[in-house]
């Protein structure tokens, strides 16, 4: 009996002491937290500190859920918005966040529900214990000692009273205490979930990612298709049709097909470089070998105009993604090279949440138009197939920066 | 002969109008755009124009669409539409826009460079006739369902509705098969009586449209 009694106690009632006491130490921080939210609210300049400290809710509420999913047995997950770009914008993020508003009821809640259910089931074990100890050791204090719950212990007979006190005290704490701890923790655990709902959402949020993959992926098909028309095809044609001409002219004037030959075979090398491009934009082979940082610093090194590169943690990502970075980079050198007359070019590459963005600067003379060159057009068409979007800032006098922002995807 | 020019190509365009031009045609205008050439044919109308299919600003078929508006402004002007790629449903918005006015031509745009024989389509065009890619007929005769009457052709008659689809002659016909006059007149006797097709005279697109919409239904 006693063997069971202390086994139970062990595996039930001490696991669920330690998820009352942590929801104790949680739900007077709540406390804390809500005050502060609250001044820093009703002070409008405060407002800034907001963001931080919903990031500090987050942690405390991380803790909580951490006890609980450890008590229950069964993992509480929450998704929340990525926190990114720029101040305000990350305000709107975490106001707008479904999650948010269930932390901020957690906070309202929990120290409601289980500052009362803690204090009572902490302090039934706690009583047993001092009361105890009051009846083992009354007789070495001169006039006796005072129970937890009043009653005076001064001689052996209310010492034994003091003792079934004790040990009833300690009787229902062990077996109120589980009961206790897990309505508390299922409590806590609706609280801190997404609604079930979410599994609906989640399958339309992938539904709606997958479309967008395959939109980009027929965006990038109507690219290629429009680079071999527009380039090679045609080339070729030039090619057919300046041998027709030099056909008749040899036949009538054979001096007159010499430089409609010229002209032919100028053309059919165009063609050539033009699929080359092609085919490399495809899928460069470098970005296999090297990444794509390999591959940009191997671009820099090509290139005419000296060029540094600064790639900020960058990891692998999606095989078109890095194409159509690589792409980007190696027709903004190209172009710089070509028109800018700069000394120096400078190539950033940066991931911020889900977003590459890349940057090529350049020192030139500027006054880059978008319409003149085909290159930027498509750096342009390139990038929006992946749902991105270019900025282009070329003053006169320059300096020149190309900034792409691309989605990566993951 | 008086022709104008849609490419956005440049120099596909320089090509067109050098081969024109050493050939004796008068180019009045090479445009890129379609707009372009709709203000340029309005302003003067040529006898024939020579229209690239896709053009700025949506690269689609903004050609064809300005060849047959051209053509319901200007019911005589002949329109011979150049293009990468073929598609038999383009010949027929072409055909069947074009109404029964001037030539309609529908080449690749490769056909260029045998200049004897695009010259050739280019004159068909300009005197009222047709000029249909060998491709596009080759794409509807190559769907046939089994029951077709086309398969009860022999395959002299379908070399000979071949060339009639591509709006050759009768004379050139039997030219191009070395064959008489009399011969060609029979083979196309028997093509129409098989096909159950109503006699048309003639070289005119009209015959090639009756022809197309035959193998098109």
């Amino acid at each position: 009996m006693a063997g069971r009694l202390l086994s139970h106690a062990l595996t039930r009632v001490w696991p669920s002491f330690v998820s009352l006491a942590i929801g104790f130490l949680t739900a007077m921080a709540s406390w804390v937290v809500l005050c502060a939210l609250l001044i820093c609210t009703l002070l409008v300049f405060t407002l800034p500190l907001l963001p931080p400290l919903m990031i500090a809710v987050r942690k405390l509420i991380a803790l909580d859920r951490w006890r609980v999913s450890r008590y229950t047995g069964r993992e509480v997950t929450e998704r929340y918005q990525e926190l990114s770009g720029p101040f305000l914008g990350r305000i709107v993020t975490v106001l707008s966040d479904p999650a948010t508003r269930r932390d901020l009821l957690w906070l309202l809640v929990h120290p409601v529900a289980s500052l009362p259910l803690s204090v009572l089931s902490i302090g039934l074990p706690g009583a047993a214990v001092q009361n105890l100890i009051t009846s083992l050791i009354w007789w070495l204090v001169p006039g006796g000692l005072k129970s937890s719950f009043g009653l005076p212990v001064d001689s052996w007979p209310a010492s034994a009273l003091n003792l079934g006190i004790a040990l009833t005290a300690a009787l229902v704490s062990c077996l109120v205490l589980p009961w206790v701890a897990t309505g508390e923790a299922y409590l806590a655990r609706a609280l801190l979930s997404p609604p079930k709902a979410s599994m609906a959402q989640r399958v339309a949020e992938l539904t709606a990612t997958r479309a967008a993959a395959l939109e980009a992926h027929g965006a990038e098909l109507r690219r290629i298709e429009r680079d071999l028309h527009d380039g090679t095809q045609n080339r070729l044609v030039a090619v057919v049709m300046m041998l027709g001409i030099a056909e008749r002219g040899l036949r009538r004037d054979p001096a007159s097909a010499l430089p409609l030959v010229l002209k032919a075979q100028n053309a059919a090398s165009d063609a050539v470089a033009e699929l080359r491009d092609v085919v490399r934009s495809i899928h460069p082979p470098v970005l296999e070998d090297r990444g794509l940082d390999g591959a940009i610093d191997a671009l820099a090194a090509r290139s005419s105009i000296p060029c540094t590169v600064d790639v900020e943690s960058l990891r692998r990502l999606p095989a078109a993604v890095e194409a159509a970075a690589y792409f980007v980079v190696a027709e903004a050198l190209t172009n710089a090279a070509k028109h800018s007359g700069a000394d120096h070019i400078s190539v950033r590459l940066t991931i911020r949440g889900d977003l590459l963005t890349v940057e090529v600067v350049d020192d030139g003379h500027g006054g880059a138009d978008e319409q003149g060159g085909t290159g930027l057009n498509g750096i342009r068409r390139r990038v929006e197939a992946f749902d991105g979007h270019t900025e282009l800032s070329s003053p006169e006098g320059g300096p020149t920066v190309l900034r792409a922002v691309l989605p990566t995807g993951a | 002969m008086r022709i104008m020019i849609a490419e956005d190509d440049a120099l596909l365009r320089e090509g067109l109008v050098l081969l024109l031009g050493t050939e004796g045609f008068e180019v009045t205008a090479a445009v890129d755009n379609a707009e372009d050439l709709l203000t340029a044919v309005d302003a003067d109308p040529p006898d024939v124009i020579v229209v690239d299919v896709r053009m700025p600003p949506t690269f689609t078929d903004e050609g064809l669409r300005a060849a047959v508006e051209a053509r319901r402004r200007h019911p005589r002007l002949a329109v011979l539409v150049l293009s990468a790629y073929v598609e038999d449903s383009y010949a027929g918005e072409l055909l069947a826009g074009a109404g029964t006015g001037g030539g309609v031509g529908y080449l690749l745009k490769e056909r260029v460079g045998k200049v004897a024989d695009f010259l050739d389509s280019l004159h068909r065009v300009a005197a009222g006739g047709a000029a249909m890619d060998p491709e596009v007929v080759a794409q509807l005769l190559v769907r046939r369902k089994a029951d077709d009457p086309i398969r009860t052709l022999t395959p002299r008659e379908r070399e000979v509705l071949s060339l009639m689809a591509e709006g050759h002659s009768n004379t050139t016909i039997g030219e191009l098969l070395v064959i008489g006059a009399g011969a060609v007149h029979k083979h196309i006797g028997n093509i129409f009586t098989k096909l159950d097709l109503p006699s048309t005279d003639g070289a005119g697109h009209r015959r090639v449209q009756a022809v197309l919409a035959y193998l098109r239904a």
